[in-house]
């Protein structure tokens, strides 16, 4: 139906993203205002047996582009098909891997490319997106041109849609036509190096506590997980961190790494240069603890903490850890 | 071994920037450098090239003719030649656009590697690398902290959720590399000096068998409004405090905030 609203949902090691639950619920959303359905692909493994599940966060139907961990771009000749002549938006969470089926299906069917969008909306039967441009110092609003071919491909950032809990709807399954040959298929997996420690999708985290060069080394994040913990939220760090070799690129946030989009951003020891910004200017509160009371974040922290993170930290733990026992 | 570095010429970062009345990026009096992250794909084509595993190094971009200043820049960074894409048809394309001309110029160079940069800084998209290589069907390999060359194949190191992979293709592909690869070297006074008389040629729309009307009057986007972000509450601070009494002020800001 032409009314759809499509979604890319990954899956991976049996399980959904918390993409794929947010975009069936945003979906969900934006096919209410066109009069579609929302229309899961979902690829990665686990994605045959769980598709049927995203119904419960509002997903109607679900094609299954296949079912293995490889990487994402090989799903890209089956997205092509799926979404060839389909729908009035397909919704592509702002990751790498979203990305890279992004930009497949932009390239191949030829379609307008928006985001990623801080809003989305239906407007006069076109999609209507809301982004942030040129380091966050313009917001530009943009629509399809004129005849331009359906569906419009839209990135969207992490955290832009909470998704919906509690339905119990199932989402009707059905498996992805022949697919076109394709070069996007030859890419695989030549070698796999897994770290010692798990580290955690910053993306998915609602609350979290970065960490700068003023935490000066490994030891030094101690505090801020401490901090994290107490809050129920995750441990990021900027790059100067991440570059020092003190936590994994996985955790930097910024142009370069991971745009985050938390309902709280704690910053320590990060100066706010442009590019960090950037990564977590989303967020819906940010406080920054600091103890240079010149330093960029301060002009645009929501609350900043002139002081030594080494004491503000640990004493906000106790504080709150004491809140939160009484 | 030949690759074509694709380059693109962006306002400084920081500087800045607004739209005009016809709501396009107004770059008069603002300016323009190597979109940052191009410069370590030219950083990753120059240290293959220095190992002796690519023999050829050309930059490709398309944008105004001021363009030709990014161009040489990079040719003072190393390299063989340039090719700039210029057409007044061009004003105001979107990434669907940027990605079939370059696409279309590609197919013209045929480089065993086009490399690209992660993103470009104004529009943070990562959407051209991807859709230049479906419309050339050629594969994509994205986001490396590292690309390697050897028989007949490209690979790239490239985070996963938990450690790193090392992705292959066979070429010809598409790839992209991340800030990871290296500092990008600075141009030396004898690499300005002979970025002068390296080749650069200009190639229009027509040059690449193109014309506006395949290109749907440069864009599939429209832009409908530009504005200034929305005002935020100014800042509060908490200063001079001893630690407790600050993390007390902390916690009831966080509180009054329902975060706590
Ligand atoms: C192409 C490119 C891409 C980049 N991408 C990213 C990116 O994705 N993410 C990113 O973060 N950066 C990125 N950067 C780097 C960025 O420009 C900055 O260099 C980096 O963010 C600085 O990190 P920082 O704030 O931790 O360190 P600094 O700028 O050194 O700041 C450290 C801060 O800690 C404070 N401090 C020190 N000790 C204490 C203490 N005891 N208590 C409280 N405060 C203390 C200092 O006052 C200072 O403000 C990129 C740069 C380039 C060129
Ligand atoms: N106008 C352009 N000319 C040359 N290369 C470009 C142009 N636009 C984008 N690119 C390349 O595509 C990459 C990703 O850009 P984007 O998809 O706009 O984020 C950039 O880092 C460049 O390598």
């Amino acid at each position: 139906m032409s009314n759809d609203i499509l979604f890319l949902a990954e899956f991976s090691g049996g399980a959904p993203a918390r993409s794929a639950l947010e975009l069936a619920t945003g979906a969900a959303e934006l096919a209410s205002q066109s009069g579609g359905s929302a229309v899961a692909l979902a690829y990665g493994s686990g994605a045959a047996s769980g598709a049927g599940a995203l119904g419960a966060h509002g997903a109607a139907r679900a094609i299954v582009l296949g079912d293995e961990d490889r990487p994402a771009i090989t799903f890209a000749p089956a997205a092509i098909a799926a979404v060839r002549d389909a729908g009035l938006a397909v919704l592509a969470p702002a990751t790498p891997n979203g990305r890279d089926l992004a930009a497949a299906l932009v390239g191949s069917l030829d379609l307008p490319a928006f985001g990623p969008v801080r809003a989305v909306r239906v407007v006069d039967g076109a999609v209507e997106s809301e982004q942030a441009t040129l380091q966050g110092s313009v917001i530009t609003t943009a629509r399809p041109a004129d005849g331009a071919p359906s569906p419009s491909v839209v990135l969207v950032l992490a955290n832009t849609f909470t998704p919906a809990e509690g339905g119990s709807g199932t989402a009707e399954v059905t498996q992805t036509g022949d697919a076109a040959e394709s070069a996007l298929a030859k890419a695989t997996v030549a070698e796999s190096h897994e770290a010692e420690a798990k580290v955690v999708n910053l993306e998915e985290a609602t609350v979290i506590v970065a960490g700068g060069r003023g935490v000066g080394g490994e030891e030094g994040f101690g505090p801020l997980r401490d901090l994290a913990e107490a809050l129920g939220g995750a441990v990021g760090a900027s790059r100067a961190a991440a570059d020092a070799g003190w936590i994994p690129y996985q955790l930097q946030i910024g142009q370069t790494g991971k745009v985050v989009k938390p309902s709280l951003y704690i910053g320590a020891g990060i100066s706010g240069a442009i590019q960090h910004r950037v990564g977590m200017q989303t967020a819906e509160h940010v406080v920054a603890i600091n103890r240079d009371p010149d330093a960029p974040i301060g002009e645009f922290a929501d609350l900043f903490v002139v002081g030594d993170l080494f004491e503000i930290i640990p004493a906000l733990t106790d504080e709150i850890r004491r809140r939160k026992g009484a | 071994m030949k690759i074509v570095v694709c380059i693109k010429q962006v306002p400084a970062t920081g500087a800045d920037k607004r739209y005009t009345d016809d709501l396009r990026l107004d770059r008069t009096g603002v300016e323009a450098i190597i979109n940052p992250l191009d410069e370590y794909a030219i950083e990753q084509a120059l240290r293959l090239a220095d190992a002796g595993t690519a023999d050829a190094v050309t930059y490709l971009s398309m944008g105004p003719d001021q363009a030709s200043e990014a161009l040489r820049r990079a040719l003072a960074m190393g390299g063989d030649d340039a090719v700039l894409i210029t057409d007044p048809a061009l004003a105001g394309a979107d990434e669907w656009t940027t990605a079939k001309v370059l696409a279309a110029a590609l197919d013209k160079l045929a480089p065993d590697v086009a490399l690209m940069g992660m993103a470009s800084d104004d529009a943070r998209g990562s959407l051209v690398p991807g859709a230049v290589a479906a419309m050339r069907d050629v594969p994509l390999l994205s986001y490396g902290s590292e690309l390697a060359l050897a028989d007949g194949e490209a690979r790239v190191r490239r985070l996963s959720a938990t450690g790193y992979d090392w992705i292959a293709a066979p070429l010809p592909v598409v790839a992209t590399v991340t800030d990871q690869v290296g500092e990008p070297r600075y141009a030396s006074l004898k690499g300005i000096m002979a970025a002068k008389r390296k080749p650069m040629e200009t190639w229009s729309l027509g040059d690449l068998g193109l014309s506006a009307d395949d290109l749907h009057g440069a864009a599939l986007t429209k832009v409908t409004d530009a504005r200034a972000p929305e005002e935020k509450p100014p800042t509060e601070r908490i200063e001079n405090l001893p630690a407790p009494e600050a993390a007390a002020k902390i916690a009831d800001w966080l509180a009054a905030r329902k975060l706590i």
